[in-house]
């Protein structure tokens, strides 16, 4: 099989109602993007974005950033969900022979129509929807809840996995929340919305964009030499809401199962150096470190007790804020891969965690993480 | 009719409803350029310093070239018709356009012809659509020299264009 | 490298105003017809890449609901839109994830139900791809009545009438020409039991009868708003061959786009298109799908071709753009019968978009039918002759967007 390297990236400096429409938001980060490349738009072969119709308030998001994103007379297509999903594709596309290097994009203005109301409209329209009592928020806690009283964990432990992403985000320059100081107090006292989830435990509404440049072995070389390898993929999608096992995220312990074949790892606690997941709910990360098999059902939190999941810690998880410090909906899942890459080709300034050879990315989509994209990425040194 | 109807039983429906006045759309200020423009009786329009096109309203972003297209030039304001197409005579309930009928709403007279058309100004490499007016449209081809109406008094509004009619 | 793919099942609902299934029932329906047809169970299947307009049916995200019913849980699914060319999109996705060696079976479904929107027809949809524009244009002061006259006077053709206009400037083609494309597509559809308008015997006289909308655009040359989905199932070659039926390869494919149309660009902004019948998109995406497949003169190698036509226009514009016929010739091809089931070159003998028309679902019919005529399973609308070779088309997005998939009866 071909291999698929990422040769270049950029994303915007995510933050709140951004004065920018869409098309510059857009044209600003591909354009970086084939800079830190090096590379002319003429040299991409295909081009693929990442929106979601309801998120941008149009139909057809991708109709009028064709231009912008560098599309024009170029094979584009579009995957409606998060960032990850288009990075899939793309790989699949090179992986095909039929295109050697591949522009993925994507962004969200969260700030055009508010994202929980679009999660709301992804409900089963026929009773869901009627009874109107559920939104992603409300079924976020209720997952809460659930895990919290199967386990024994407590309100301070999910407390505290936010302030770890918090603290983190504050050193990355592109993060939308910096709170240098947040404590468990400020988090646990917070606007509550349905508990146990309260306002810094939630992530924020962002406005942002990512782009990334894929390339074929051959390409990639040529283009750079510092080039990050993507060796595992692995997607999933759960059943509907109300037929899953809310106690553990299902789909995503089957995605990081194939990525993990796939690229040959066979224990991530010691293999991989670093996680960057999609946490939306601060909750999530400790369900998350359970699916990808860092640590046994109901264990999450001793990571985090014994420090082991921090920025110096053995298995560092979100060094850069992940969702929580920043979540621009559907390029949430591209900004971790790009942050992984980062780490890798040792670029993250103010940042960066030692020795990062391997590194696991993570997007998700839809209420309670149904869908789920798992990365491998590996550096050459 | 003569189609081959299908009868189908009808099962439940449920009423639902989806929100799109909670969106705020960003919009550029390109518009505002063009619409000074308009209150001093000028067409402005974009031009490319890579490819030299001219795009007449100014638009953002040159696909060809990947840029940002930073001149503004003023082009003329009379032209060629390089599209134009004919409705029949208006008559109320005739057909809604985006849930209004229009002689209902006495934006359209009843049996005006509508005759809309591209017009590309001297000057510029791009069509606009606009209004022709006082015209047969029996009368009208493709090649005809048109120049704008402008509106008595421009107040810096899209309005101040009121169409565009043949120069004689 | 490039894996052989085929098409080895089909699936599609009847079409027509379905007030009788909910949304999921008829996913579901073409999804498991598809798998029927490709003799396999759900649990064999190894991804599913879905793709609607979501903005019709007023459910975001539809798949994450409508996924537990076409087998999704616990399988990778892709979802991809990107507007009329959606179903095109989504084979194209399908027919790539096979290609490049990653999964081995997947399954393809698209749909479109417009009889949930309030509205009639296809407006609410469309108002919203440019509804933001059209909101930033009014409050710089549009006066209504340009509104009317310039954007909304095709509320239902909006450019294709401009694209039409063009073409007969350019090419001599005359209104009658349109009528006779869109009697053939309604006599075709009237083989073809899942199509929406069926009108057995249709003249060019009997559509010339029906009212004028704007020049050249009439009533009976508009496409339906259908609901109904349609789904394929595509498979590698080692699990192809072993079937015993005839299937479908996959011989080229592309998706080329191209700038957005001049009436509904961001912004009320000019667009350097100066002919709206150029599609230098799909010239460009033809080229690249008949290089892949080995074909070098499409005029005598493809058999049949199945072009997404909302408007008859289209189907001319189209099929030129396709390689079909010389430049501005097509509807000289068309007075002398060359594109009727029993022609040289059959076009749409399914009945097209122009008859049975599910935005989301419409261009992968085509692919979908293009298959079908490949493995002679079309029926009553099998076009009479070998088909060695066929192409399937795909338009939309604000006339910015196009896929091409050529088809045949033997691996690249």
């Amino acid at each position: 099989m071909r291999r698929v390297a990422i040769v270049g990236y950029a994303q915007t400096q995510h933050q709140f109602d951004m004065d920018k429409t869409r098309e510059d938001m857009v044209f600003e980060v591909v354009k970086e993007a084939l800079l830190d490349a090096g590379i002319s738009r003429e040299e991409v072969d295909t081009v693929i974005t990442s929106s979601s119709d309801f998120l941008d308030g149009r139909t057809i998001s991708s109709v009028f950033l064709s231009m912008a994103a560098g599309a024009y007379l170029k094979d584009e297509s579009k995957a409606e969900e998060d960032g990850t999903s288009a990075v899939w594709y793309a790989f699949m596309k090179i992986l095909a022979g039929t295109h050697d290097v591949a522009l993925v994009e994507a962004h969200t203005q969260a700030s055009t129509f508010n994202p929980h109301l679009v999660s709301f409209y992804t409900l089963d329209p026929l009773f869901d929807r009627q009874v109107g009592l559920l939104n992603d928020i409300a079924a976020a806690a209720i997952q809460a809840r659930m895990y919290m009283s199967a386990y024994g964990v407590s309100e301070e432990e999910i407390a505290r996995v936010a302030v770890k992403n918090l603290l983190n985000a504050a050193k990355n320059p592109n993060a939308h929340r910096k709170i240098p100081d947040v404590t468990v107090e400020e988090v646990l006292s917070s606007k509550l919305y349905y508990h146990p989830i309260r306002e810094l435990m939630m992530s924020p509404l962002s406005d942002g964009a990512c782009a990334l440049v894929l390339a074929s072995e051959e390409k990639a070389r040529k283009i750079t030499d510092n080039p990050v390898w993507i060796e595992g993929v692995g997607c999933c999608q759960d059943f509907y809401l109300r037929d899953r096992d809310l106690l553990k995220l299902g789909s995503l312990e089957k995605a990081a199962r194939d990525a993990y074949e796939m690229a040959g790892v066979r224990d991530p606690l010691t293999e991989l150096d670093l996680f960057e997941v999609s946490e939306k709910f601060a909750h999530e990360e400790l369900m998350i470190y359970e699916a990808l098999g860092l640590c046994r059902r109901g264990k999450g939190k001793i990571l985090l007790e014994k420090g082991l999941t921090e920025k110096d810690g053995e298995i560092p998880v979100n060094p850069s804020g992940g969702a929580l410090g920043a979540d621009p909906v559907c390029a949430t899942g591209l900004v971790r891969i790009v942050e992984a890459a980062k780490q890798i080709r040792g670029e993250a300034d103010g940042y960066q965690v030692s020795g990062v050879r391997k590194a696991l990315a993570h997007g998700q989509f839809g209420i309670c993480a149904q869908k789920n994209w798992v990365f491998i990425l590996g550096g050459e040194r | 009719m003569p189609y081959i109807k299908e009868e189908r039983p009808e099962t439940l429906s449920v009423e639902g409803e989806w929100n799109i006045g909670a969106t705020t759309w960003k919009a550029n200020r390109l518009l505002e350029e063009f619409v000074k423009g308009l209150k001093q009786k000028k067409l402005i329009g974009s031009l490319c310093l890579g490819c030299g096109k001219v795009i007449v309203p100014p638009r953002n972003i040159c696909g060809r070239c990947h840029r940002r297209m930073e001149g503004r030039v003023v082009v003329s304001d009379k032209g060629t018709i390089t599209c134009f197409t004919y409705t029949p005579p208006a008559a109320r309930g005739k057909y809604k356009v985006m849930g209004i009928d229009p002689v209902e709403m006495g934006v359209v007279q009843e049996g005006e012809v509508l005759v809309p058309v591209f017009v590309r100004f001297d000057g510029s490499d791009s069509n606009m659509s606009l209004p022709l007016i006082g015209v047969d449209p029996k009368e009208v081809y493709i090649g005809m020299r048109v120049r704008v109406v402008w509106a008595e008094e421009p107040k810096g509004e899209l309005s101040d264009i009121v169409g565009v009619e043949p120069i004689k | 490298m490039w894996r052989n793919v085929a098409v080895i099942g089909c699936g599609q609902t009847k079409h027509g105003r379905r007030r009788d299934v909910s949304l999921a029932e008829m996913v579901e329906d073409a999804a498991w017809k598809a798998m029927e047809d490709a003799q396999l169970t759900p649990n064999e299947i190894d991804a599913i890449v879905v793709g609607n307009m979501q903005g019709f049916g007023g459910v975001a995200h539809p798949d994450c609901w409508v996924g537990d019913w076409i087998g999704a849980p616990g399988k990778p699914v892709m979802r991809v839109a990107t507007g009329g060319t959606t179903g095109g999109s989504v084979g194209q996705a399908a027919i790539y994830a096979v290609a490049s060696g990653m999964y081995d079976k997947v399954l393809a479904v698209a749909w479109e139900k417009h009889s949930d929107s309030k509205e009639p027809g296809a407006t609410t949809g469309l108002l919203h791809v440019a509804l933001g524009n059209l909101a930033h244009a009014l409050n710089y002061g549009l006066s209504l009545k340009h509104l009317i006259v310039t954007q909304a006077v095709g509320a239902a053709a909006g450019v294709a009438l401009y694209q039409a206009r063009f073409y007969m400037h350019r090419s001599g083609c005359r209104i009658e020409h349109l009528d006779m494309v869109a009697a053939k597509s309604r006599r075709n559809a009237a083989k073809n039991k899942y199509a929406h308008l069926r009108w057995p015997g249709c003249t060019p006289e009997d559509i010339a009868k029906t009212e004028m909308i704007a020049y050249p655009f009439r009533f009976g040359h508009i496409c339906p708003a259908s609901d109904g989905a349609s789904a394929i199932v595509v498979a590698a070659e080692d699990i192809a061959k072993r079937r015993e039926k005839p299937v479908a390869w996959v011989k080229g494919l592309a998706a080329y786009s191209d700038e957005e149309n001049q009436l509904m660009s961001e912004s009320y902004g000019g667009v350097g298109v100066l002919d709206a019948s150029e599609q230098m998109g799909c010239r460009v995406s033809a080229m690249k799908a008949y290089k892949m497949a080995g074909i070098e003169d499409p005029k005598r190698e493809i058999d049949v071709a199945e072009i997404y036509q909302p408007f008859p226009s289209q189907e001319l514009i189209f099929a030129e753009r396709l390689g079909l016929f010389e430049e501005g010739k097509a509807w000289i091809a068309l007075e002398e019968g060359e594109m009727e089931i029993d022609g040289r070159m059959p076009t749409d003998p399914s009945g097209g978009v122009l008859s049975t028309n599910a935005i989301g679902s419409s261009a992968l019919q085509r692919i979908l039918e293009a298959a079908l005529q490949v493995m002679g399973k079309a029926e009553e609308h099998q076009v009479p002759k070998e088909v060695r070779n066929a192409v399937a088309h795909g338009w939309g997005g604000v006339t910015n967007y196009i896929t091409v998939t050529v088809l045949g009866d033997s691996p690249r």
